[in-house]
């Protein structure tokens, strides 16, 4: 793959505890990693996965608190068999599962972000692009192609 | 097949004359040959036009949501049509008091197409005898097996007697197999990632967007569906690439934990498009991680409207 791969990360607000690692997602993401801040994982919706994946992401990322610690105490259970199963879904049709990765994060795991992006990233390299489900043709919004 | 039919034909009589409904759903023979077609029968003397034999293609729980919930409804089920009514039970589409199941264990549903496919379209008078179908074409009468022209989603028919209904008409059918759908699930998971891709590319991109599945589908009642949305657009809505392989996609991700394998999505595709190897494959997950099947009962709640503290277990590596 000549250039990095594309990736989508949907992060939980609450997930990133220290502030430094915030820091750097907010503001110091490379250009090839594409944030999407959610309230919570459980509002992951199967349609964002695969608006992801057709929007021409090679890899997407998922990174929320552990099950336990959810800030809305069980909000991120009740999507997450959704979530499960739906992955189960592309995998049957023949999409590589490996794209989509769950990251838990926990308080203790100060700069982990940052390492799990890059394992992800050397990770969706190896898979090189992504080939399978067809690509959406771009729409002009608000007079720019996005 | 007639003497169900003149039970069936009595027992509305009663159910109409004592007011004990407001309104029967059933079948009854249409203008065009060898379609019956959906009917709402509300007075006895309607009754002279049903109809019901294999060729009753349509799921008639499909109706149960057009109504107001105080409405009461009659409804002729068979097996899948009962598991389809229990399930929109559960999601509170239709009060249980308000309805009236008048069960008949199916013998399956016989595909019009294999017919045609079989003799020619020009088909008239069709008939059926315990396990034999017979047409006319031509002037010369025509036999078949049942089982040969039966809808391949009724071939793999695991429940085909009602469940919960209030009465039944007629004696119950042995059970199918389970492994029959398994078998189907496996062989297609078993061919490598290019090829079922390929296979899903080929249905997925064959598809109109007429939407035919969505409306013959039971469960899919919302009133406003994701592929009509206008902001957030969801998908792309002509039948690019994207959007059909979504559209498949998504539809069958939302029957997941509430289809019942009816195969009426199937019946209704004007592109004979397959369907149901993605259902089939989301009702095996459901039933081999939740033991659960959709509409066995009129109160568990299906997976995904659920969920459990013991779930952290299973997902989280």
């Amino acid at each position: 793959m000549e250039t990095r791969p594309k990736i989508a990360l949907f992060q939980c607000k609450w997930c990133l505890y220290s502030e430094p690692d915030q820091y750097w997602v907010d503001n110091e993401l490379p250009p090839s990693i594409h944030l999407v801040k959610l309230p919570c994982t459980g509002r992951i919706n199967p349609l964002f996965i695969l608006n992801a994946i057709q929007g021409g992401a090679d890899g997407i990322m998922i990174s929320g608190c552990l099950p336990e610690k959810c800030h809305y105490k069980e909000g991120n259970l009740s999507a997450l068999r959704q979530q499960d199963e739906f992955l189960n879904l592309l995998d049957y049709i023949g999409y590589e599962r490996e794209r989509v990765r769950f990251v838990w994060l926990d308080l203790q795991d100060r700069s982990r972000i940052q390492k799990e992006l890059s394992d992800f990233e050397l990770e969706i390299a190896r898979l090189g692009e992504a080939k399978v489900l067809a690509t959406r043709t771009k729409q002009p919004v608000g007079g720019q192609y996005v | 097949m007639s003497e169900i039919k003149a039970k069936l034909r009595s027992e509305i009589e009663r159910l109409l004359k004592d007011r004990f409904v407001d309104v029967f759903i059933a079948f009854k023979k249409a203008d065009a040959p060898l379609r019956p077609q959906p009917a709402f029968f509300r007075n006895t003397n309607e009754l002279d036009d049903l109809e019901y034999n294999g060729l009753c293609q349509n799921n008639l729980a499909n109706y149960l949501t057009r109504y107001p919930k105080d409405t009461k409804i009659g409804i002729v089920v068979r097996g899948c049509e009962s598991r389809s009514v229990n399930a929109l039970v559960v999601e509170k589409q239709h009060p249980r008091e308000n309805l009236y199941m008048i069960g008949i264990p199916c013998q399956g549903i016989v595909d019009i197409r294999k017919i045609f496919n079989r003799v020619g379209e020009e088909v008239a008078n069709y008939s059926e005898f315990q396990d034999e179908v017979s047409v006319v074409f031509k002037g010369e009468q025509i036999k078949f097996p049942r089982k040969e022209v039966l809808h391949d989603s009724c071939l793999r028919c695991v429940h085909p007697n009602p469940i919960n209904p209030d009465i039944l008409l007629g004696d119950p059918v042995p059970e199918g197999d389970p492994s029959i759908v398994r078998q189907s699930v496996e062989s297609f998971q078993a061919l490598d990632k290019e090829k079922r891709y390929a296979l899903f590319r080929q249905e997925a991109e064959r598809c109109i967007r007429c939407y035919a599945c969505r409306e013959a589908c039971p469960m899919c009642y919302c009133t406003e569906c994701f592929v009509d949305h206008a902001t957030p657009r969801w998908t792309e809505t002509s039948i690019s690439p994207a959007g059909t392989q979504a559209w498949h996609l998504i539809r069958a991700f939302h029957m997941a934990g509430r289809c019942t394998s009816c195969g009426a999505c199937e019946r209704a595709c004007p592109m004979d498009i397959k369907l149901t190897y993605l259902t089939d494959k989301l009702n095996e997950d459901m039933l081999a991680t939740y033991q659960f099947e959709a509409g066995m009962d009129d109160t568990t709640q299906p997976p995904f409207a659920s969920f459990n503290l013991d779930d952290k277990n299973r997902f989280v590596v």
